[in-house]
């Protein structure tokens, strides 16, 4: 399958049969990958999680195994050396990498210091580092924040910066590992704006794990791909193997991008394509070349009761913080009613409140008196206890919330606390541990589950007070796409079992796919609550929200010739689902 | 380097950071030493001149060194005052008496000698602390005291994880605080909260420093015994002229003072 596209002489970064495997595991992931990068190349790495990918990129600068301990089998060739003889400061001329935590990348107090940081480093002359610095930091549009702290950069910023950061050691490759894992719409294109910059003229590789392609497409030009046992599946030019393979990538559980994933759907409901397309505009193109579409799937829910009663009551909602002069508000004048039985997404830019607005409702910060009812109680008042058994809430971070050793007394902490008779606790715990498939793991310490067990067991314990509104902050924020996806299936199961769901974030795809009404956030005020479908056709509400359309609906408002279809934002409007 | 550097605004700014600390050092064990009020009120004294003259301060610190410095060692007189021994001051005065209680002139006195001296010291370690930026004292350290760089850069990396630590500390207090951990009250259930809130943030802290040490590596920190400086920190002739005016000043004060006795 490996495509050599290029002659082994000129590439400048070569993988020969590697397989790593960690010191703590029995699998070996990346398992005898081989491929190569050309001078100028941008290589996209996709893969299930479990794959290997970020495991791979670390062993490209040599980080994994001088630094990150492990057996290595087969060889990284940078430029023709082997990173097993040289040093990762070595290797650091010649690779350099972006993780996906801009906290935990950045290390001096001023943006002029952090490009600085490499060439420093290395010993190279004042003269030589200035240089590199300026040159660095005017391709990312940063130079004239070169005395600001990075602290006050937004998150797409300090990304830039980390850019700017691994260009300025001069390297020829560049390793972007998930760079925008932890960014909001807004910051994941200030990214991709400033790599294409780096791109253009083509003196450097890059090397990129990301699971956004409908970012990342159009400035790929070959994609590889790892299966779930960290083999390599595929390797070719990007339209080669996202759209020629597209069905199998599928089954192997790589994300696609939108607009393929959407043309491969159709394609299975009898729409013949004469190839997939992978961009919104390429489907809005090809779907007007298609002289006949079937109709669109009506909504399956959009059972919401109409007149039930309301779940949470928000009047006059106002919220400041600091004193004095350096006082500012947060929530101004919030009224928003939410019924029983909505799953209800609150959207808006970082900084409009969102977080304020949930944790008010739920009573994290305690609102005003009066200003807030949640199941007839008001979170003002109402004791911890009584409050949990009306209302769960699920922080950003599960182990933020955990407070004993085991699974089965995480779940029981909450019903022991208020009292309740222990043969009925013991009954919902079993019950909740079966229903999040964490019957095996009960005796587990909770900080030792995988990633997407603990936001199972987080929710768990939001729930076994018998709480019927369920709250969570920015719950796929930082997780890759399979992680995000089960956790969206666990919500709209339990909003279909009849719990109200309340969800902030900024995954414009999920509100699109599983919100049955949306709450729109601007600078502290409330500009909408209204159905899903109202909002994602309101243009001029979303921008001036700031927000973005959702992928798959930025592609059907493309489409001239089926209006039925301009309207389509969730995959689930397309015939032909794959279950 | 001037040209990328932070305009200047004061002469202090321009003096080495380990100038400024080395000559207060005198003058703080002066102030350690001395059992009366006169020497600390003298080279606290000194210490404002040398602020206000070498450095131009934001109005709100201005306003805060001249009110809120006299009258926070106001208020400490009266307090250490009250709590000083009786039996070890001069009791010739009886300034007011409630009941048996009697408070001294005396015990005033070395009320007000503790709480001048407190506001000495802290005055003359603002003379470097106002002044001068945490990088500059690393590098400073790093250039003349041969502290190993590896050593003052990750302290400086380190220092900026306590926002995000106090932040994350802030989240798991909300987060345990709504599964309804605070329904006890006193100081043995407070002391449980924050257990109870440290292995969290523990294991935050230590996968957030695998990180940062991550992508100090990738980008070759610790490759070499040095590294370049852009800004050297030097002494220089300045710094020089200072020490001797600083040391010279305080030392006559402390020597006039003792012998007008």
């Amino acid at each position: 399958m490996t495509a050599e596209t290029t002659q082994p002489g000129s590439a400048v970064l070569d993988i020969d049969s590697l397989r790593i495997r960690h010191h703590d595991r029995d699998a070996w992931t990346p398992d005898g990958v081989s491929f190569s990068v050309a001078p100028g190349e941008v290589v996209l790495v996709l893969g299930p999680s479990g794959s290997g990918k970020s495991t791979l990129a670390l062993a490209l600068d040599g980080l994994v195994p001088h630094v990150v301990a492990a057996d290595v089998e087969g060889a990284v060739r940078v430029g023709g050396i082997d990173t097993a003889d040289r040093t990762v400061a070595e290797l650091s001329e010649r690779v350099s990498i972006v993780f996906q935590d801009p906290d935990a990348q950045i290390v001096t107090a001023s943006v002029l210091d952090e490009v600085c940081f490499a060439p420093e480093n290395r010993l190279l002359p004042v003269e030589a580092v200035l240089a590199r610095a300026e040159d660095s930091l005017r391709r990312v549009g940063l130079w004239e924040r070169r005395h600001d702290d990075p602290g006050v950069l937004s998150g797409g910023g300090k990304q830039r910066l980390a850019i700017a950061a691994a260009l300025a050691s001069g390297s020829d490759v560049l390793v972007l590992d998930e760079p925008t894992a932890n960014l909001d719409s807004a910051g994941v294109e200030d990214v991709y704006d400033a790599l294409r910059e780096v791109v253009a003229d083509g003196s450097r590789s890059v090397v990129l794990v990301e699971h956004d392609l409908d970012a990342t497409v159009s400035l790929v030009d070959r994609v590889v791909v790892l299966d779930g046992t960290g083999s390599l599946a595929v390797d070719g030019p990007v339209r080669d193997v996202l759209a020629g393979r597209a069905a199998d990538l599928e089954r192997l559980g790589v994300w696609l991008p939108t607009a393929t994933t959407a043309a491969l759907r159709l394609a299975r409901a009898g729409v013949s394509f004469d190839r997939l397309p992978l961009t919104g505009g390429e489907l809005a193109l090809a779907l007007d070349a298609v002289p006949e579409l079937p109709r669109p799937v009506q909504r399956a829910q959009a059972s919401t009761p109409v007149e039930s009663e309301a779940a949470v009551v928000v009047r006059g909602l106002s919220v400041s913080r600091g004193r004095g002069r350096r006082a500012r508000s947060i929530l101004a004048e919030v009224d928003l009613t939410i019924h029983s039985g909505e799953f209800t997404a609150i959207v808006g830019t970082n900084g409009a409140g969102k977080t304020t607005l949930v944790q008010a409702i739920a009573g994290v910060v305690r609102p005003p008196r009066g200003a807030v009812r949640v199941a007839g109680l008001d979170p003002a008042t109402a004791t911890a206890g009584v409050l949990a058994g009306r209302v769960g809430f699920v922080f950003q971070n599960p182990e933020h919330q955990f407070v004993t050793q085991s699974v089965r007394d995480e779940l029981a902490y909450g019903p022991l606390s208020t009292g309740m008779d222990p043969a009925l606790i013991d009954e919902r715990v079993d019950g909740l541990l079966e229903r999040f498939g964490l019957t095996e793991a009960a005796h587990v310490n909770p900080f030792l589950l995988s990633g997407g067990q603990k936001r199972r067991l987080s929710v768990g314990t939001a729930l076994i007070g018998g709480a019927d509104v369920l709250v969570l902050d920015e719950p796929t924020f930082g997780q890759d796409r399979a992680r995000a996806d089960e956790l969206v299936g666990l919500l709209s199961d339990l909003h279909r079992s009849g719990t109200t769901v309340i969800v902030v974030t900024h995954d414009m795809q999920l509100v699109a796919d599983a919100a049955t009404s949306i709450a729109v956030v601007a600078e502290g005020r409330l500009l909408a609550h209204s159905p899903a479908e109202t909002v994602l056709g309101d243009d001029e509400l979303l921008e001036r929200a700031g927000l973005r359309l959702p992928p798959l609906a930025q592609a059907m408002r493309r489409v001239r010739r089926h209006p039925e279809w301009r309207s389509v934002s969730r995959l689930s409007q397309l015939p032909g689902a794959a279950s | 380097m001037s040209s990328l550097g932070v305009p200047r605004p004061g002469y202090l700014h321009g003096l080495n950071p380990l100038t400024k600390i080395a000559v207060v050092i005198p003058a703080m064990a002066a102030v350690i030493v001395s059992r009366e009020p006169v020497i600390p009120l003298a080279l606290l004294a000194l210490a404002l001149v040398t602020v206000f003259t070498g450095t131009r301060l934001p109005a709100r610190t201005v306003v805060l060194l001249l009110v809120a410095l006299p009258v926070g060692v106001a208020i400490g007189a009266i307090g250490f005052g009250l709590w000083t021994d009786p039996a070890r001051v001069d009791r010739a005065m009886v300034l007011l008496q409630v009941g048996d209680y009697r408070l001294y002139v005396g015990s005033l006195v070395a009320g007000l000698t503790a709480s001048l001296r407190l506001a000495a010291l802290l005055m003359l370690a603002l003379v470097s602390g106002l002044t001068t930026s945490g990088p500059d004292f690393v590098r400073s350290v790093v250039q003349h005291l041969r502290v190993p760089y590896r050593i003052g850069y990750t302290a400086l990396a380190a220092f900026r994880f306590i926002p995000r630590f106090r932040h994350d500390l802030d989240l798991i207090r909300q987060a345990h605080r709504v599964r309804g951990t605070g329904g006890r009250r006193g100081p043995l259930a407070a002391i449980g909260r924050l257990a109870g809130a440290i292995v969290p943030l523990l294991a935050g802290a230590i996968r957030h420093a695998e990180r940062v040490a991550l992508a100090m590596d990738a980008r070759a920190f610790g490759a070499h015994p040095t590294r370049t400086e852009r800004h050297s920190v030097p002494l220089r002739r300045r710094d020089a002229v200072f020490a001797v005016v600083f040391l010279t000043a305080s030392g006559a004060i402390v020597v006039a003072i003792v012998v007008s006795r």
